[in-house]
């Protein structure tokens, strides 16, 4: 859970107005598997991953414009990836992005990776995640190693760092992932009223 | 002058680092402070627009600043946007940078999301944190806890006073 510094909290005096979402998960902390639906209707059990080398989870959408804009390199790093034993898994949480947007955005834009729709964003909620796109990178042992951005570069003509890429080959080399948080701009999860 | 500040001489207020969107936060000190960042590509944003704009016109009490982190390439559609809206506020556009040296340097606790609105305190002090979408009623609720938690913290400072 990312924790606001104390100080700063109790200056402020309006510490309940501060605090990051219910249940925001920390690097280090282990992930209990679910089960969601994907876009065909098709339950997918996170648990039938086990075996996997690293899990990545990213929580995207079909109508912002910076998840858009990471279409190509999700489908592309995915594919790469694939090959050596990891797994994507993309998340829907947005309210009114409906399943079959979510089915003709994924084959449209070529995902190999299923996407799951995420009702009532009850994940979003658990998972603390707030910006399309959001990623979370779990280790075989479903120990969260990395949380934020694919890239530093929302357009992909300037990318000075390759996030994502380099937390899965900390993974999959058995290393520290040398930057575990990273921030990015994004557009929020659109979430059913409170 | 720069040909960026040439482009920015219209209708947008100027470019602001983090750095310096702290020191136009600063400037207002002894009033509260509405600070909201925001992009003309996020829907959201550009539906709570019209409400700031109203709320910032009835409270003038408080200091409403605006940045927007659009990109350069969307400049034009930016500056079309404050022009057409004519928000009684000023319209600041992020300084080119790192993202998440802007993000952390604005707020530490903000995740990079927009719209994201922060509300401070006459004291400077930031007194809520609202990311994503608000409406204008988590904006207001916000000013009236930042000004209720005032008198408390000056009664404190009158009896800290009293004692010694």
């Amino acid at each position: 859970m990312r924790l606001a510094p104390l100080a700063l909290m109790s200056a402020a005096g309006l510490a309940a107005l501060t605090l990051p979402a219910a249940g925001a998960v920390a690097i280090g902390e282990k992930l209990q598997p679910f089960k969601l639906n994907d876009a065909t209707g098709k339950t997918v059990d996170l648990g039938s991953l086990q075996g996997k080398k690293a899990v990545v989870l990213m929580f995207i959408a079909t109508q912002c414009p910076v998840s858009n804009a990471y279409n190509e390199r999700m489908a592309g790093l995915s594919r790469e990836y694939a090959a050596k034993g990891v797994a994507f898994v993309g998340i829907n949480s947005n309210r009114q992005e409906s399943v079959e947007e979510i089915a003709g955005h994924a084959a449209q834009h070529g995902f190999g990776f299923p996407v799951l729709k995420d009702v009532g964003n009850v994940q979003a909620d658990r998972f603390g995640a707030q910006v399309t796109p959001e990623i979370y990178v779990y280790d075989p042992g479903w120990v969260l190693r990395y949380h934020g951005r694919i890239d530093d570069d929302r357009s992909g003509t300037n990318v000075k760092s390759q996030d994502l890429r380099n937390a899965l080959d900390s993974v999959l080399g058995g290393k520290a992932v040398p930057v575990a948080e990273t921030k990015a701009f994004g557009c929020t999860i659109k979430r059913v009223a409170q | 002058m720069s040909a960026a500040a040439l482009l920015l001489a219209g209708v947008l207020a100027g470019q602001l680092d983090a750095a310096g969107v702290g020191r136009a936060v600063a400037a207002h000190r002894g009033r509260p402070v509405v600070l909201t960042l925001w992009a003309t590509w996020c829907d959201p944003c550009v539906k709570e627009f019209p409400s700031l704009a109203a709320l910032a016109r009835q409270r003038k009490d408080v200091a409403f600043i605006s940045v927007s982190i659009d990109e350069p390439e969307d400049r034009g559609t930016l500056e079309a946007f404050v022009a057409e809206r004519r928000p009684p506020f000023p319209v600041y556009v992020r300084a080119a940078g790192p993202d998440q040296a802007f993000i952390d340097g604005v707020d530490r606790e903000w995740s990079g999301v927009v719209p994201v609105t922060l509300v401070y305190d006459r004291e400077g002090r930031r007194a809520a944190l609202l990311q994503g979408e608000h409406g204008r009623a988590d904006v207001e609720k916000a000013l009236a806890e930042a000004e209720k938690a005032r008198p408390r913290a000056k009664a404190e400072t009158a009896a800290h006073g009293a004692r010694f």
